[in-house]
């Protein structure tokens, strides 16, 4: 008798997984796709963080600039400022100045340092998130589920945007919720591409 | 007796140095409460670092006022 139909002995070809890769973490990440071991304060059980940024390395510096400034500054300013005292101040008083002078530069560059290290922004597999930390105990949680995304686009203008490559993100929300805003971001382009693809493959999406 | 200028003029320095260093101090205190709150809403490797820089800011700033107390 003919065999009218044979089974297939290959198992039909599965698709491709594409592997995530993991970025690992340092202080100064600004920019990282799947990183590994970073939690937030609203995380849940199954929401898995795909995309955590910062502000671009860059913006750090002026204020960088401005503490190798304060550091030099007491062995040329001090020493004119004394000079041009009619009398001559107690040595007590000039090492309290310098070593104040020492202390507050210190302070300012980690106040800055702190500014900039917890400003981030962070895309999950369900929302977008931005966490400021605008001055001192003020801090700010907003957040946008991203099937209420309506729209999403990006601005890089200047010449330290375009040599190094960070700009501004734009997401707009659904109805009375606060649009958001990443300012100064690494790769913004990737940025934008990354949240609609997921935005694409979101359950309902057309 | 009036006091010499000299003398006015570092006593009021000292006044405002000391209550320049009280206050940094507080500023200092407050860094410190501000990265503890910080570091409950992200979780990642580099906040206990974070954590001993400004614990040591406030530190030197206390042994600052200390030491300015005594010295001037």
């Amino acid at each position: 008798m003919p065999t009218l139909y044979e089974a297939p002995t290959t198992k039909p070809e599965k698709k491709p997984i594409k592997a995530h890769s993991h970025t690992k973490m340092t202080p100064l990440t600004a920019f990282a796709v799947n990183p590994y071991g970073v939690r937030f304060e609203t995380q849940e059980a199954d929401e898995q963080v795909i995309l955590f940024l910062r502000q671009h390395l860059i913006v750090n510096v002026p204020w960088i600039a401005l503490t190798i400034l304060f550091l030099l500054a007491p062995s040329i300013l001090f020493p004119l400022i004394l000079q041009s005292l009619p009398a001559p101040l107690p040595f007590g008083y000039v090492l309290v100045g310098t070593l104040s002078w020492y202390l507050v530069t210190a302070g300012f560059a980690l106040f800055n340092f702190l500014h900039w290290f917890f400003n981030i922004y962070i895309v999950t597999n369900e929302r977008v998130i931005d966490i400021d930390f605008q001055y001192l105990l003020f801090k700010r949680f907003s957040q946008a589920e991203l099937e209420r995304i309506q729209d999403i686009s990006y601005t890089a203008g200047g010449i330290f945007a375009t040599i190094f490559h960070y700009g501004n993100v734009y997401i707009q929300t659904a109805g009375a919720l606060p649009n958001l805003e990443f300012l100064a971001v690494p790769r913004p382009d990737k940025v934008v591409e990354k949240i609609r693809n997921f935005m694409e493959n979101l359950p309902g999406a057309i | 007796m009036t006091p010499p200028i000299m003398t006015i003029v570092l006593t009021t320095l000292k006044v405002f140095t000391l209550v320049g260093l009280g206050l940094y101090g507080v500023f200092a205190a407050i860094m410190i409460r501000q990265e503890q709150l910080m570091a409950a809403v992200l979780e990642e490797g580099f906040e206990p670092i974070l954590r001993l820089l400004t614990i040591l800011h406030f530190a030197a700033a206390v042994s600052l006022l200390i030491f300015a107390i005594i010295i001037l």
